[in-house]
């Protein structure tokens, strides 16, 4: 039970090990809450695919003394919402309130978390929804180019290979009782929450401390480990006909990296100059401000605990898939060549650091920066840092990341369109 | 108390409205155009849109692909749309760069190039647009549904257009759609944020002034004529599941009976965030669409939505079918929510959760300034930005009768329109 603060952020240690991220911000009369814990589809066995994102769904669906129908009633009555849901590497929770009606919020949260009752007949209901949900994404250009291109990018058993989500067939597997058993890998030492809005900090540490009490599983806590994928070799494509379709999606990837290398914000420099300033950096200047063949064309990756892909996407007129493809490979070893410009490198570095302030805007906002300070260890006086970190970041390293992550030559290509 | 809103018309015309918002060191500058696909003639669709896309595309001053790294370099966001009433740019800075969003809009409401190349070129960026959208089975029967509802207006047209007018659309079209309609006496320029008021209104008349003020604007005389009967569209193609959409038409937002019928609204599936840049809470589970159609196992996700609108438009329903279920039982499911609310009206606690509800949505949308600016801005086109703050006060005054009443007025089977998108049966390869 420690706590420490860096200007207006408390951070405080629950007995449990429950990290908490408290923050007064009273632009608004709202407060957001925002957590998540290291446990996620990783942890879950490949035949029951979808069953962390399941047991996330599933914490609404009755905790605690409420029903689901009780829980949405008293937070929709006032306004207010609660939700969770899983992912590969990580679940999450939120509340939303007006900052009055916090002390709900934290209740039924704490419920979810701690008492989940995964009633039958919800269970049953939310898997009704997901199985639509699964057939309106397998038939969505996007979504299949994506999973293609996960398959594609990892080996079988890795988990990054499959899409969290499941499939019909996995997710028409998990019972009751999986639900349940996955839900006890849930523990506090692997969570952490933020509280941030109109709100005074000693009264929610207080009020955290009250809700949070009875958290206290009897098994060790298990976090969520990646491993690393063996590296590519040469180009692999796959290609997805999809009736009734009128465009294609297209995804071109690599490995990316772990959130904890060393160059990540070299790359993430790297990235944003490949895809992302502007409309979509030198990509989308290429495919879409020049040769106008997309609407989008993007590039973005995603690092956390495990190097996930490092993606540039776009989607076209099945005509032009292959002109699109050659502009895209052209776009990144002139880029692997010649690295960024001073003046590219400039502009990245003026956006990530300028930009900072509208970040940090809302109360989600600062939830949601507190949240990733914490889920790597950045240090509570990261935002001060950050600018400086940013400064930093010169030509060469962005040029260096650019080599060592880009290619033409090992990579994966992956196309849903019309047949 | 939050800062009131400042109104100052300039003497081309051109509205401000101000409001400063200390939370934080940003500050948020839109531009609104009395333009949308509202104002387009027939051969003409998706030309506001275009024109949307054109004002990106470069000035004497900042040429294509420098506005996107101007802003980018400043720290800034931004972004344009396009909608059936209105066309509207913004750019969020850092408080003290928001002059850069004052000199990019003034400079782009009267000095865009629309060259032809960069015409063309937006032409297949605006087919890859709408190609992505045709990927969607709700996009054909969103369209469907619009084209039978509307015989004579022009909100029967998709705000992207049709395909075969971007194939014919010439820069002259783009250029005098533009000359006609951006002009300081048909925009409204909305600031909020960290600044001084009287300091901004100084640099928007600096930025603005001098822009002369355009000829009268054509006026959109069609109306669309009280419907005789409940039309019905089928949709079949390639798709995951069945989709229903419901549409009544509605009166517009200036209707006494507007705030009755965002209550009707919020009793079916919840009060929502007034803008379209999220950031709300999710209300409709205790309402009375989930528990009937998601609930009920016939529907994996149902809603129900009123738009503010300039002249009457729809108010809708819809829902995705659960596997195994016709259309035909969710249409019968959600038309039997609606005859409930005619039958017997609502309860009084729906009333209070609504007023909550909207409160909460209010407070949500001003944590951010980008959306307070947008909803002053959307008020103010459709009718006057005083509504943002009266909205609550109208629905207030709103009783369950009144819900009843405007139930029975306007969601008649004479005013609907029913669509229906039936999956064809497929294989799906992979």
């Amino acid at each position: 039970m420690s706590s420490a603060s860096n200007g207006a952020t408390l951070r405080h240690v629950l007995p449990s090990g429950m990290v908490a991220l408290i923050r007064r911000n009273p632009g608004a009369p709202t407060v957001s809450v925002r957590g998540e814990l290291r446990v996620g589809a990783a942890l879950e066995p490949p035949e029951l695919g979808g069953l962390a994102v399941f047991t996330g769904a599933a914490l609404t669906r009755g905790a605690g003394e409420r029903s689901f129908q009780q829980i949405v009633a008293e937070t929709e009555g006032l306004g207010c919402s609660v939700s969770a849901g899983g992912g590969t590497q990580a679940s999450g929770f939120s509340g939303k309130a007006l900052a009055e009606d916090l002390p709900l919020v934290l209740e039924i949260l704490a419920d979810m978390l701690i008492r989940p009752t995964f009633p039958a007949a919800e269970v049953e209901r939310l898997r009704g929804q997901f199985l639509t949900g699964l057939r309106e994404s397998e038939q969505d250009t996007g979504y299949r180019a994506s999973v293609a291109a996960r398959a594609m990018l990892y080996p079988p058993d890795h988990p990054f290979s499959r899409p969290s989500s499941g499939s019909l067939e996995s997710v028409a597997r998990i019972t009751r009782d999986d639900l349940a058993r996955f839900h006890r890998r849930y523990h506090p030492a692997l969570a952490s929450i933020a509280v941030v809005g109109d709100i005074d900090p000693p009264a929610v540490v207080a009020e955290l401390e009250r809700r949070f009490a009875g958290w206290r599983p009897d098994s060790a806590p298990e976090p969520v480990s990646i491993p690393d994928a063996p590296p590519l070799a040469g180009v692999r494509r796959g290609d997805i006909a999809m009736p009734g379709k009128v465009q294609s999606d297209l995804i071109w990837a690599v490995h990316g990296l772990r959130r904890s290398a060393p160059d990540y914000y070299a790359a993430m420099v790297a990235n944003m100059i490949l895809g992302q300033i502007g409309m979509g950096g030198r990509l989308g200047e290429q495919v879409r401000e020049e040769q106008g063949m997309a609407y989008y064309c993007y590039s973005d990756f995603e690092a956390d605990l495990g190097a996930g892909p490092w993606v540039a996407a776009a989607g076209v007129s099945p005509e032009n898939v292959e002109r699109a493809t050659e502009a895209i490979l052209a776009e990144i070893a002139l880029f692997r060549e010649e690295g960024p410009t001073n003046e590219e490198l400039d502009d990245a570095r003026a956006y990530l650091t300028g930009s900072l302030v509208i970040g940090l805007e809302t109360s989600d906002g600062i939830a949601g920066s507190l949240l990733g300070i914490e889920r790597h260890s950045l240090g509570l006086d990261y935002i001060e840092r950050y600018p400086a970190i940013i400064a930093t970041v010169d030509r060469d390293q962005v040029h260096a990341a650019a080599q060592k992550y880009l290619s033409t030559e090992s990579y994966i290509l992956s196309v849903a369109g019309p047949v | 108390m939050p800062n009131p809103v400042i109104a100052h018309t300039l003497p081309n015309g051109m509205l401000v409205l101000l409001k400063e918002s200390r939370g934080a060191p940003v500050a948020t500058s839109w531009i609104w155009y009395r333009v949308g696909s509202r104002n387009e003639p027939a051969g003409r669709t998706g030309i506001s849109h275009w024109v949307e896309h054109m004002l990106f595309k470069g000035t004497p001053q900042i040429p294509a692909g420098e506005l996107d790294r101007l802003v980018a370099r400043n720290g800034g966001v931004f972004n344009g749309f396009t909608w059936i009433d209105y066309t509207a740019y913004y750019e969020t800075l850092p408080a003290d760069r928001i002059a850069l969003g004052l000199q990019i809009e003034s400079d782009r409401m009267a000095n865009a190039l629309f060259e032809p190349e960069e015409v063309d070129s937006e032409r297949t960026v605006i087919i890859s647009e709408l190609e992505g959208y045709a990927n969607e089975p709700e996009t054909w029967l969103d369209e469907a549904v619009k084209a039978a509802a509307f015989t004579r207006h022009p909100y029967r047209h998709p705000v992207i257009g049709y395909r075969e007018d971007l194939e014919a659309m010439t820069r002259d079209d783009l250029y005098a759609h533009y000359q006609t309609f951006y002009m300081p006496n048909n925009a409204v320029l909305v600031l909020v944020g960290d600044f001084d008021a009287d300091a901004m209104l100084r640099m928007a008349e600096e930025s603005f002034g001098q822009l002369p003020a355009g000829p009268a604007l054509p006026q959109v005389r069609a109306a669309e004529p009280e419907p005789q009967g409940e039309r019905r569209v089928t949709v079949r193609r390639p798709g995951p599941a069945a989709y229903v959409q419901i549409g009544y038409l509605a009166p517009d937002c200036r209707s006494p009976d507007f705030a009755a019928l965002a209550v009707l609204d919020s009793a079916l599936s919840g009060a929502k965030s007034l803008t379209f840049m999220g950031g709300g809470a999710q209300t409709n589970r205790s309402a009375r669409l989930y528990p009937a159609l998601v609930e009920s196992g016939l529907a994996a996700s149902a809603w129900s939505g009123l738009t503010p609108s300039r002249d009457p438009y729809l108010f809708e329903l819809g829902a995705t079918a659960s596997e195994g279920v016709a259309p035909e039982a969710v249409e019968a499911a959600l038309v039997a929510e609606v005859t409930k609310i005619q039958q017997d009206g609502i309860a009084d606690s729906e009333l209070a959760r609504a007023r909550k509800q909207m409160r909460a949505q209010v407070a949500y949308g001003s944590e951010s300034v980008t959306n307070q600016a947008m909803q002053l801005g959307m008020w103010e086109t459709l009718d006057s930005y005083r509504r943002v703050d009266t909205l609550l006060d109208e629905l207030a005054a709103v009783s369950a009768e009144d819900v009843r009443r405007v139930a029975q007025a306007y969601l008649t089977d004479r005013r609907r329109t029913v669509g229906h998108f039936v999956p064809d049966t497929i294989h799906i390869s992979g």
